[in-house]
């Protein structure tokens, strides 16, 4: 370790310390640091392409209906962009949900896509080409949604427990296998021959309302009913995870396995529900995506939602509330990206370019943490504690 | 018999080469799902190398082309690994997220490259480069052996290439000196720190190192699959690698076994679809069959087998 | 000044939260056996450690052979000629005794005629001879997986010797060998002084240092104390010295009530991973009242045995509680029947580290009422057992009960598990080593606590791996050799070298 005698830092360090160095606030300024650094780097990128970055950011933000475009097509405004926005943050929400579970065990959910495909898949054959009606077919889709995924969340799981088989690879097969499956069925059963994607569903079973003419605003917009759902569902997650026995023993499990054998918690047990409880958030994901925000699957694709949900994840600390502003901002970087790739020439990839980049520096959270701690020990202001008093307490195996 | 001999082989070598390089890393320590990100980005730089050399025109000069992009694809795979290198070694972040994150980049990366590349280069953002073909010879007398002949007939140029390679790594990492403290990293870095080794070093040329080989491989099959480049380069195989190298026990040898396996496997499959000429949806049940065999042989093997005992361990000088 | 071949200047070094080693100023004369002598925390590896180039010092100066050095890493010790043989051994478990020695000063040859590998043959040749030499007998081509604690230690020590080490440091290098072992130790550390090496033993133990050293200096609480000769200053002396206070040696203890027997073990086995036995068909059993204490060097089986007991590791056999047959009950139900267990590693098995201080006091009970109801947890209980456990037990933490346990010292975890584990009313406690790495008052205050335990009518199960705290404690001795247990007896019966030769295999006749 350096020397700390009579260096003052610089005042670059000592604003950085200013701004990040608070221990309490770092849950929050160290993902804004990451999203920064991300936009720096995206602006550069955009910058060698010979193009204004802050366009680019205005058009993000237009495209997504949080800034006004400057015209709009008849019936549409500026609430029609935003509407349809939260029609794809909804999805975003519980698959971020799926992964912050799984991940508060110790468990890495790759396969929320996987989970999604089934979970949508399932619910489009069954209830959305039956002729149920709207009271019955929304709740339905739910259920097996809830189910579809909470059974291949198990089986992920119980793979785990009972052969040792590493999460991230069995997900990973999944993910492939699900994806050929249900190809396969959907080409030689389901198949629209015109679009080359599954028959479209009834509207009935679809969650989000398309295209409601709103007389009286003189628009016409998507009503996506499922978003209702996000807010409670974050706050159920975050319940289960901090006021609940399950909760408590996840979190163990998560934290240190040979503690909690040693506590007399079930580990095999505990991964295999938490695995559950992550793959059907993911289902319910899956049935906004597909009998929501499509109403058909494209066979053969996995939707790069179920990725993004791990960046949204990581943004928002695993935190049921931080993921429903940090799936925001996902949400507006991809369905902005449509409009910004229009309005600028620059290519529409670049949205994943700037998930990837956010994705990357917020992984390196926990390094920026550790230099933070040892910037303010080579530093020492006033926050240090007394060191005199510390060894006294003894006992240290230093 | 011999087209399943052939394709297999085909797919088999390029994926044991990818393995190598996830054994480089995970023997070496660092958890390593990042293969595919590598794999990747290795063949998008050899491709895109190819590309800005030749303006897209290939005609005559395919050959040393394949050599060019072979080397930049390494060169490209290594660059790349850095990412995961530096997360992993010195900024102490979880290696497998950050494997994830590797292979997400990676596929963000190539795609919007690709498509900038060939706006500037072609003036339309399609998502690939067309490479040549990859030449293939045969052995003139062996090749007329029954069965074992065939492993001698329409071999890729490269199949020869990646066996020197993977001699050569073989070498490196049970005979040479660096293969020793690589391997010492894996099981035991206090007891590398203690020898006056450089754990950080190692662990950092050794993902390296994985990245080149992921790359050398990730080129081959952009060659052998569809003499192009192009997103479907993501299919998986970079993870298959991965459960070979799980099956390999981490050993280079026992994973030579599994990828051939998982070669015969899908060229097997492959021929079966055709003899019996099913309907074309059925390619897809097909697919499966690698995905399916993994799943099934980790069933098997994850429990018996022995991992590095130091991978994954964030290595802290300071602690003991 | 040339008679020092080391010296350590005004060295103080700082780590988060303390001072390791405060203005600390030690000389080491060429060909002498040098102790530092000091309690745990009280900063002697530190100061080694930075003479091996492990860490640098914040201030102060080094000087070796009389020049200021600014050692940078152990590979530039090793080229001062300094080695050390650490606490933890440093060895790569899969690989051969010579791979070991010569990793990072591996001796060339070529592969195929011209490519540059590692000579493995002659280094086998080459380390035989050394073994030889120093009469450290090893067989180079074995394995370290498959050697025994002090074999590994004759490797550390090769290691050493194969640099062309002149000044050895060795940091409590008997805390993992029987007394026997620890004789042919010594022997091994005087041979090599009288060939001219310079030895720096750290230790807490005061015998081996009258045994061996020429010259002690103590320290305590990262600061130096003094140095003396050890030939003409007392035992006591040292003692005080080391602590800061007046010592007494030797535990009370009432005279024994035993009981009805509550903890009975019949022809219990553990397997490990590989399939070999590791406990092999122990029998015991444990009455009300009564401290059964187990001996056995590291890796006897001793650790395996609690777990197996606990439910934590899967065995063959019975185990009874109270005469009831609790062999097919997992972890939770045999803790319900009555098993407390303080674990050998608090950090990674008794504790979530990254848990506050008032959830770990649940860890055992957090699933009952008050603190569970119908699923949902209810923080006023956590907070009312944690501030009680917290004054009752003296737990000391920087932020009260919502204290991370991490940023606690090792002497107030440990006290939190003891806490814990005592509230739980148990019929039947095990400690397995309850004093490992505390300091002397910290060791003071639990030994009285299991005396307690005991005068109370709790069966007790102590596994320690110091010889001293099972003579002290015990009414009842076993000793663990290979998975077997070899001798049960008495405490009083048995002497401390009887144990010690039992604990290296020898059978009882």
């Amino acid at each position: 370790m350096r020397g700390k005698d009579n260096r003052l830092p610089n005042p670059i360090t000592r604003g950085f310390l200013g701004v990040i160095g608070n221990e309490k606030r770092q849950s929050i300024s160290i993902p804004l640091f990451a999203i920064l650094l991300s936009l720096v780097a995206a602006s550069i990128v955009i910058l060698l392409l010979g193009k204004n970055p802050l366009t680019a950011i205005t058009s993000f933000l237009q495209g997504s209906g949080i800034l006004p475009k400057p015209d709009y097509a008849a019936k549409k405004s500026i609430l029609t962009d935003f509407m349809s926005m939260i029609n794809m943050w909804t999805p975003m929400i519980f698959a971020a949900l799926a992964v912050a579970v799984a991940l508060k065990t110790g468990l890495f959910n790759i396969g929320v896509s996987g989970q999604m495909l089934v979970a949508g898949f399932v619910a489009t054959i069954t209830v959305g080409y039956s002729n149920l009606p709207a009271a019955i077919a929304m709740p339905l889709v739910l259920v097996i949604g809830l189910v579809c995924g909470g059974a291949v969340g198990a089986l992920i799981g119980w793979l785990k427990h009972k052969f040792n088989i590493n999460e991230v690879v069995t997900s990973i097969m999944l993910n492939y296998i699900f994806q050929y499956v249900t190809s396969y069925f959907i080409n030689s059963y389901y198949v629209n021959p015109v679009s080359r994607q599954s028959q479209p569903i009834s509207q009935a079973a679809r969650l989000t309302l398309v295209d409601v003419n709103i007389a009286s605003l003189g628009l016409k917009m998507d009503i996506p009913l499922a978003f209702l759902l996000t807010i409670p569902v974050a706050i159920l997650v975050l319940f289960l995870l901090n006021r609940t026995r399950l909760g408590y023993e996840l979190k163990i499990v998560g934290l240190n396995q040979k503690a909690a054998k040693y506590a007399g918690i079930k580990v095999g047990r505990s991964m295999v529900s938490s695995m559950a409880i992550s793959g059907a958030l993911a289902g319910l994901a899956g049935v906004t995506l597909y009998l929501g925000y499509y109403n058909s699957i494209q066979p053969r694709v996995l939707t790069s939602v179920g990725f993004d949900s791990i960046a949204v994840c990581l943004l928002g600390n695993s935190h049921p509330i931080g993921i429903l502003f940090s799936s925001l901002l996902i949400s507006i970087i991809s369905k902005g990206s449509n409009y910004m790739s229009s309005i600028m020439g620059v290519p529409q990839e670049i949205a994943q370019v700037i998930t990837g980049l956010i994705l990357l520096f917020s992984a390196c959270g926990a390094y920026i943490r550790f230099r933070v701690a040892q910037a303010r020990e080579d530093f020492p202001g006033k926050k240090l504690k007394p060191r005199a008093q510390k060894v006294k307490e003894g006992g240290d195996e230093a | 018999m011999n087209t399943v001999i052939i394709d297999g082989l085909a797919f088999a070598i390029p994926l044991f080469i990818i393995a190598i390089g996830g054994i480089y890393s995970e023997r070496s320590g660092v958890t390593n799902l990042a293969l595919e990100g590598f794999l990747g980005f290795g063949a998008f730089f050899g491709a895109a190398a190819v590309m800005v050399l030749t303006g897209g025109n290939l005609a005559g000069i395919e050959i040393p082309m394949f050599f060019a992009a072979l080397a930049f694809a390494m060169i490209g795979g290594a660059l790349f690994a850095m990412l995961h290198a530096l997360l992993c070694v010195p900024f102490k972040a979880n290696q497998v997220i950050s494997g994830v994150v590797i292979n997400i980049l990676a596929t963000a990366l190539t795609a919007f490259f690709t498509s900038q590349i060939n706006t500037y280069l072609l003036g339309k953002p399609t998502n690939k480069f067309v490479l040549g073909i990859c030449e293939r010879f045969t052995v003139p007398v062996i090749s007329k052996i029954p069965v074992l002949g065939a492993f001698f007939t329409d071999v890729y140029y490269f199949i020869p290439i990646i066996i020197v390679v993977a001699l050569f790594m073989t070498y490196m990492l049970y005979k040479s000196r660096f293969g020793l403290r690589l391997r010492a990293c894996g099981d035991n870095p206090h007891a590398v720190d203690a020898a006056g080794g450089n754990v950080s070093r190692t662990r950092f040329i050794a993902v390296m190192i994985s990245g080149a080989l992921s790359g050398l491989g990730g080129i081959c099959f952009a060659y052998s699959i569809s003499s192009s480049f192009s997103p479907s380069i993501y299919a998986g195989y970079g993870f298959l690698a991965i459960a070979a190298l799980i099956f390999g026990n981490w050993k280079i040898g026992p994973t030579l076994a599994a990828c051939l396996f998982f070669g015969f496997a899908r060229s097997g499959g492959h021929q079966l679809t055709q003899t019996l000429s099913l309907p074309s949806a059925f390619q897809d049940v097909i697919s499966i069959l690698p995905y399916v065999l993994t799943l099934l042989l980790l069933v098997f093997f994850s429990s018996t087998n022995r991992a590095p005992r130091a991978l994954g361990e964030i290595y802290d000088k300071g602690k003991r | 000044m040339d008679e020092f071949i080391v010296e350590m200047r005004n060295i103080t070094k700082r780590f988060p939260g303390i001072v390791a080693n405060d203005d600390v100023s030690i000389a080491v004369k060429k060909g002498e056996v040098f102790a530092l002598l000091g309690e745990n925390g009280a900063g002697k590896s530190t100061l080694m450690s930075m003479l091996f180039g492990m860490y640098e010092p914040d201030e102060g100066e080094i000087l070796v052979r009389g020049e200021k050095v600014k050692i940078s890493s152990p590979a530039h010790a090793t080229q001062l000629n300094i080695g050390m043989v650490h606490q933890h051994f440093k060895l790569v478990e899969n690989y051969t005794i010579t791979e070991n020695i010569v990793l990072g000063q591996e001796p060339r040859s070529r592969f195929l005629g011209f490519l540059p590998a590692v000579d493995i043959k002659g280094s086998n040749k080459k380390i035989a001879e050394l073994s030889k030499r120093y009469g450290l007998e090893v067989d180079p081509k074995k394995k370290i997986e498959d050697i025994n604690v002090s074999t590994r230690q004759r490797v550390e020590i090769l290691k050493m010797l194969y640099r062309e080490a002149e000044i050895l440091i060795f940091d409590e290098p008997t805390a993992v060998l029987t007394p026997q072992e620890i004789d042919f130790l010594l022997d091994i550390i005087r041979g090599l002084r009288d060939s001219g090496k310079t030895i720096i033993l750290i230790t807490h133990k005061l015998e081996e240092i009258k045994k061996v050293a020429d010259r002690c200096a103590v320290l305590c609480r990262g600061k130096l104390v003094g140095v003396m000769d050890v030939a003409t200053t007392s035992t006591k002396t040292m003692a005080n010295m080391m602590v800061g206070r007046e010592v007494s040696f030797g535990i009370d203890k009432n005279p024994a009530n035993f009981g009805e027997e509550v903890l009975r073990v019949e022809k219990l086995t553990v397997k490990n991973q590989d399939g070999l036995s590791v406990v092999k068909n122990v029998s015991f059993s444990v009455r009300k009242g009564e401290i059964f204490a187990i001996a056995g060097v590291s890796g006897n089986g001793q650790t395996e045995l609690a777990d197996a007991v606990t439910g934590l590791l899967n065995s063959s056999g019975k185990v009874f509680l109270q005469g009831k047959d609790i062999s097919g009950y997992d972890v939770r139900q045999r803790t319900l029947e009555g098993i407390s267990y303080i674990p050998e590693d608090r950090q990674a098995v008794g504790l979530v580290l990254d848990f506050s201080l008032e959830e770990n006091l649940a860890l055992k009970e957090y699933f009952k009422e008050p603190f569970c109801k119908k699923g949902v947890l209810h923080s006023e209980a956590f907070d009312e057992q944690g501030e009680r456990l917290v004054k009752e037990y003296d737990i000391r933490s920087g932020q009260g009960i919502k204290t991370i346990v991490r940023s606690m010292s090792g002497g107030n975890q440990q006290k939190a598990i003891i806490a814990r584990e005592i509230e739980l009313d148990s019929r039947l406690m095990i400690f397995v080593q309850p004093t490992r790495g505390l300091d002397i008052g910290a060791i003071e205050n639990i030994h009285k606590q299991i005396l307690a335990l005991r005068d109370a009518g709790k069966a007790i199960l102590l596994i320690s791996l110091e010889l001293d705290e099972i003579i002290g404690l015990a009414d009842t001795i076993g000793v663990m050799y290979s998975g077997e247990m070899l001798n049960i007896a008495p405490a009083e019966t048995l002497s401390t070298n009887q144990v010690g030769e039992y604990m290296m295999g020898v059978k009882a006749v």
